[in-house]
């Protein structure tokens, strides 16, 4: 297995050099795979450009949803052979709508098939999965008020045990004063399910979260472990008047309330574009990686939980990112898309950057590739993306880390502005021709009854190699792109491994909510029901 | 070198504190790159359409706050002052990793922000900004030293200075200063109606033009502390000879009428109209950049002082409009034709197309010379070359606070403001300052 070399000065520094981390390989199969899709328009294009993952013909593969822009959006079933080739076939879904920027799975209506939240360059759109990936607009069925805005971000959590979801949609520029952006964001909104309606799912009319700051990334995540995702938001200072990035405190009974210096939150101003979040160094709490023009951050809690300071470490770990790597450009990058995923199943996060010119900014790069920086056993990451064959210097936007043809290793997708999506396959250690695994690897499935099927704000919990990783079930975050389905598990060498689930409403250090350990072979999906315990994933 | 580093990396491991492995400190350097920007810009806003004296002023303090906050990194113990001005919380930091050149990466954030700050200005002046920039290591080799100038640190420095530019404008663009002469601004100013009734302004002879840029008082100011520097306001409106409002006319009719030989040359001397001049601001900046040249200043002096003489003089004019249009007082020409001497105009200057009170210049001196007196002493002569093309100069003064008296006063000479509107104009012009001095720097 080659290993990356990592001229890893910390460790140097140290007297010898750290285990390097195992590099995957990803070949590009865009054309191979049949993915043709095109991110094109001018000004309201700028931002988004997003691509959704979901498994809607219970395949156990996600296909593919990809924004259009001026464009139609496309959707792909994903037709690829477990272990094989990427193939993904377009097919009329439903899903073929104008204005389109990004989008996100989730099961609004708790009926088992996945639904996808469209946001858009005018109204927003709720399309209710029927099943076998067909969808129809449900805006009038549940009530919901799509508006007219520059929608660029979402998240959804089921909050304090509601059956139903709580939305919350992250708005842009106003759309009338195009003429003057500057100093021109509108709010932010919440939507929240209306009561008394016998079960059935309706929404009410949308509730502002004002001050909205040009929100291009918004997630639900329980910063604190207590049992309640705060709502984070990334803004965009190109365009705010006195902005800042934002947390808010959502609960299902209680007004929105803004986290303040008061709280103990910090300020600071980011041309925030998308948000990625892990656990790291085995603490139990999020660590939240922001993406923007030039220096990106990875902001982790100052001290305890008991408030919302957190500090900048993206240079402690090697993930400020801020110009690119390769290509020879020298101007400062500009990130958008950002996830935490474990692409060589070593165990550890990486994370997965897209770049991309705004357009034709002459002080921003041009030729800024998209970064695969591998997370080492010291803590920091390392540069892989070139190596790795993970080559993308066109203008990237949205993009996803997912399984799509089951073999246990990630592929990545991005979508380019003005520019085809490409598609990659990772083959892990081996060749197009002949993959090799890196590492073991679990895909887990998290299911539970009533409204909140996919149990999102639940934490997964998987010990193996004598370290326990967690990850958090999140709707949201990216940069206007979103998979809900299957958590994927690195393992490492561990050929079993114990995972249990902490459901949604956990506090950390309680036992409430707190599943049984269950001990399962690795390089399998698995299901964990609240009810049924470990349950095999059907074969298709 | 190799200590420094490595001593930045323990640092980073043991703390994750950001730490730098720089080359030389801001302040080993010399103030040239600055004050040749400096140069080239105060002729440019002059000939630049647009750049009346409130957005000169604007201009001048975003090209200083900007310098300041470029180099920040680069100077021990200094403070950003982001994090203290209004609605602006943070800026990019330079990476701890970048070595920078200080003098490359004012080089590139001044040019950045002229070529933002001035996107109109004259064909000719923005390649004379181009060739600014260019040329700046062959015209201060003392300050450009190849050996210090990788072609690696200069790309990071070059990077650095211009995303530093990039951020602060990102933050500009929200004061509800820029863009003046866009269609939406148009749009606003021409829909202004001025309050009418007794005491109201007017639009004044010869002109009779609408009133310029009313809304600029609504600009966010840069200072969080400018409310707390409060003026009584003006005598009663009262058209009754022997009021004290009346007084202060017959007085401007008998000064403006027949000024001295030396109370013209004053009045003229200080009138620094746009168009003609750098303005009010583009003055004290000329007076400021002298003194850095004349006492071979280093970089990091000259940033701070261009920072805070420029925040204290943009906000002077946010605050001196705010009054302006709140309290609509008319001009002494309207005044005095109405009770005093109907034909009368004042013969040596048109009156400004605004409202009286206070006066712009005594706010606008009355800041500076806080600001200077405190970088360079309450009894500092200096000389005044400002107008030395024209023949007018050079003026020696023997303190700040001379020159910003003779400024404020030379529009009472010029017929155009009561005393009132200068003496309290002068003192609001001091607190500004003062306040702007406040701003912690260290």
């Amino acid at each position: 297995m080659r290993r990356l070399a990592v001229a890893g000065l910390a460790s140097a520094l140290a007297g010898s050099l750290a285990a390097a981390p195992a590099l995957p390989h990803f070949v590009d199969e865009t054309d191979a795979a049949g993915l043709q899709s095109r991110f094109d328009g001018d000004w309201e294009y700028m931002v988004g450009g997003g691509v959704a993952a979901l498994d809607c013909d219970g395949s156990g593969l996600p296909s593919l949803f990809i924004a259009g822009g001026a464009n139609r959006s496309k959707f792909y079933r994903n037709r690829s052979a477990r272990g094989g080739a990427l193939r993904l076939v377009a097919e009329r879904s439903g899903l073929e709508l104008t204005s389109t920027l990004g989008a996100y799975p989730v099961d609004l209506d708790g009926d088992g098939q996945l639904d996808l939240v469209v946001l858009r360059v005018g109204e927003t759109v709720l399309m209710r999965g029927l099943g076998d990936c067909r969808f129809e607009r449900a805006n009038e069925r549940w009530a919901f008020q799509g508006g007219n805005e520059w929608t660029t971000a979402f998240s959804a959590a089921w909050l304090d045990g509601d059956a139903r979801p709580t939305l919350a949609f992250g708005t842009y520029i106003d759309r009338g004063r195009q003429e003057f952006p500057w100093g021109s964001c509108t709010d932010n909104v919440l939507v929240r399910p209306a009561r008394g309606t016998d079960g059935a799912l309706r929404f009410e009319p949308p509730q502002p979260l004002r001050p909205g700051f040009c929100a291009l990334g918004m997630l639900f995540s329980d910063w604190n472990r207590s049992g309640r995702p705060a709502l984070r938001i990334t803004n965009d200072r190109e365009y705010y008047k006195g902005g800042q990035e934002q947390l808010w405190r959502i609960a299902a009974d209680a007004e929105p309330r803004l986290y303040g210096p008061a709280d103990g939150w910090r300020p600071l101003q980011v041309w925030g574009m998308g948000i990625a979040s892990t656990p790291l160094d085995d603490s139990p709490y999020p660590a939240y990686f922001l993406t923007s023009m030039a220096d990106n951050k990875l902001q982790a809690l100052a001290g305890d939980a008991t408030k919302p300071a957190y500090q900048d470490i993206a240079f402690a770990r090697g993930v400020t990112a801020h110009r690119p790597y390769a290509g020879g450009d020298v101007h400062p990058s500009t990130a958008w898309h950002a996830q935490f995923a474990d692409v060589n199943n070593d165990g550890r996060p990486d994370l997965f950057v897209v770049k991309g010119n705004i357009g034709q900014m002459p002080d921003f790069a041009m030729l800024d590739p998209s970064n695969l920086l591998l997370g080492t056993p010291e803590g920091r990451f390392v540069e892989a993306g070139d190596a790795a064959g993970l080559r993308n210097y066109q203008r990237g936007r949205g993009g996803l880390l997912v399984d799509l043809n089951g073999d246990g290793l990630l592929d990545a997708i991005i979508v380019n502005r003005w520019d085809r999506a490409r598609l990659w396959r990772n083959v892990g250690a081996g060749t197009a021709q002949a993959p090799a695994p890196m590492g073991h690897w679990l895909a887990v499935q998290l299911r539970q009854g009533g409204g909140n099927r996919h149990a999102v704000g639940a934490w997964l919990e998987v010990e193996a190699q004598g370290r326990v990783q967690q990850i958090e079930q999140v709707v949201g975050g990216g940069h206007a792109s979103g998979t809900l389905g299957t958590l994927h598990v690195g393992l490492g060498d561990a050929a079993k491994a114990r995972l249990r689930v902490r459901w949604p409403g956990n506090r950390w250090g309680s036992d409430e909510g707190v599943g049984p350990w269950f001990e399962v072979d690795a390089d399998r999906m698995v299901i964990v029901d609240r009810e049924k315990g470990l349950v095999p994933w059907p074969q298709p | 070198m190799a200590a420094t580093l490595r001593a930045c990396l323990v640092a980073l491991l043991v703390a994750a504190a950001p730490c730098f492995a720089a080359g030389p400190e801001a302040n080993r350097y010399s103030a040239a790159v600055a004050t040749e920007w400096f140069r080239v810009v105060l002729p440019a806003i002059q000939q630049t359409p647009g750049q009346s004296p409130p957005v000169a002023a604007r201009t001048l303090a975003y090209l200083g706050l900007g310098l300041h906050e470029a180099i920040v990194a680069g100077i021990p113990q200094e403070r950003s002052l982001a994090g203290q001005l209004v609605e602006l919380e943070s800026l990019p930091p330079a990476q701890p990793d970048d070595t920078l050149h200080w003098p490359t990466v004012a080089n590139a954030t001044l040019a950045a922000l002229t070529a933002m700050l001035l996107p109109n200005a004259p064909a000719d002046w923005k390649a004379r900004f181009e060739t600014l920039e260019r040329s700046m290591p062959v015209l201060q080799p003392q300050d450009f030293d190849p050996a210090q100038r990788t072609p690696e640190v200069i790309v990071r420095s070059e990077t650095h200075g211009r995303l530093l530019a990039m951020a602060l404008m990102t933050w500009a663009r929200t004061d509800g200063g820029h863009d003046v002469l866009g269609a939406r601004r148009q749009r606003l100013d021409a829909n202004y109606v001025a309050p009418s009734g007794p005491g109201a302004w007017v639009p004044t002879p010869p002109r009779f033009a609408r009133p310029l840029l009313p809304h600029w008082g609504a600009n966010r100011p840069f200072l969080a502390t400018l409310e707390r520097c409060r003026i009584p306001g003006p005598p009663r409106y009262d058209e009754q000879p022997g009021s004290a409002f009346h007084r202060e006319a017959a007085e401007v009719l008998r000064v403006g009428t027949r000024p001295s030989e030396e109370e013209r040359r004053i009045a003229l001397y200080w009138a620094d109209d746009p168009g003609k001049t750098p303005t009010p601001a583009g003055h004290w900046n000329w007076i400021l950049t002298d003194l850095l040249r004349e006492r071979r200043a280093d970089l990091a002096s000259a940033a701070r002082q261009y920072a805070q003489l420029g925040i204290a003089m943009s906000d002077a004019f946010v605050a001196t409009w705010k009054i302006k249009f709140e309290l609509n007082l008319l001009r002494p020409v309207t005044y005095i034709q109405l009770t005093l001497d109907a034909n009368w105009v004042p013969p040596t200057m048109e009156t400004p197309p605004f409202p009286e009170y206070p006066s712009g210049h005594s706010v606008q001196s009355g800041a500076a010379a806080e600001v200077l007196e405190r970088f360079y002493g309450r009894d500092t002569a200096f000389e005044d070359r400002f107008h030395n093309d024209r023949g007018w100069g050079p003026q020696r003064f023997t303190s700040f606070a001379a020159a910003a008296q003779q400024a404020a006063v030379s529009r009472l000479y010029a017929g155009i403001h009561f005393r009132s509107a200068i003496e309290h104009g002068s003192t609001l012009g001091r607190c500004i300052g003062a306040q702007a001095l406040a701003l912690q720097t260290r």
